[in-house]
């Protein structure tokens, strides 16, 4: 299920998402959106940041340093 | 990640660094906040050459200024000498990164770093993708045991203190599991 929302964006990072959409590189601007948050949640997620704290601990206890 | 390679210093002095085991290290804010907060920052002397790129010195300096104070001695304050890549700009955009973290990335590759510290997730997936091995506080805490700069029971007391002492989230149960390991290892 879709969500509205309303944003207030920067109007150069608009203008740009716009040229993207024109271009063909994305369907339509609610796409682009959503993918942007996509990746941005995916990159600062939790679980990775436990992932990672996982790998440090590997690395601290038992790795070449 | 053994290598040969050139530290290009903020004096333009350069320093060669041949060693088989981590001598270059460039720190993000976080690791340099979190250890300082935890009274182990000292750690980091261990390694010979730590460097802090400017946006980080500053961005330390606003928010936890006693960690640049302990610092001087070993650390260095660095500015990039290069122009970001576009490639790494492309990164640094697609992952979000703040100001700090970008200069940090740019500074490690440009001095073919051994490390990379920072405990932002995102900074960490731009710069292991741009080929840069990246560490965080825990891993620096964790291998004082093995470079004996603190006994396995000091550390498991720096790893209880973490909810009280610092601004590192980290949930409770990882935290639970993460001492347990030490436990483990202090066993075997």
């Amino acid at each position: 299920m879709n969500m509205p929302i309303q944003a207030n964006l920067p109007e150069n990072l608009l203008m740009k998402a716009q040229q993207l959409v024109q271009a063909g590189w994305v369907s339509n601007l609610d796409d682009l959106l959503a993918d942007a948050l996509r990746r941005y949640l995916e990159s600062h997620s939790e679980e990775l940041a436990e992932k990672f704290i996982r790998e440090d601990v590997q690395w601290g206890l038992y790795g070449k340093h | 990640m053994p290598k040969n390679s050139s530290v290009k210093m903020s004096n333009g002095d350069c320093m060669a660094s041949t060693d088989t085991t981590i001598r270059l290290v460039v720190c993000d804010a976080g690791p340099l906040i979190h250890l300082d907060e935890l009274a182990c920052l000292d750690l980091l002397s261990s390694f010979a050459v730590v460097l802090i790129p400017d946006t980080v010195w500053e961005e330390v300096l606003y928010h936890r200024p006693q960690a640049i104070d302990a610092s001087q001695t070993w650390a260095k304050r660095v500015t990039p000498t290069r122009v970001l890549p576009p490639d790494l700009e492309a990164t640094t955009r697609l992952f979000s990164l703040h100001a700090g973290e970008i200069q940090a990335i740019n500074i490690a590759q440009e001095c073919q770093a051994d490390l990379l510290l920072t405990d932002d997730t995102a900074a960490r997936l731009a710069a292991a993708s741009a080929g840069i091995q990246v560490r965080g506080t825990l891993g620096i805490l964790l291998r004082a045991i093995q470079h004996q700069q603190k006994t396995a029971d000091e550390v498991l007391a720096i790893l209880r203190s973490i909810p009280i002492q610092s601004t590192l989230h980290i949930r409770a149960s990882l935290l639970q599991e993460v001492t347990e390991q030490v436990q483990a290892f202090h066993r075997t």
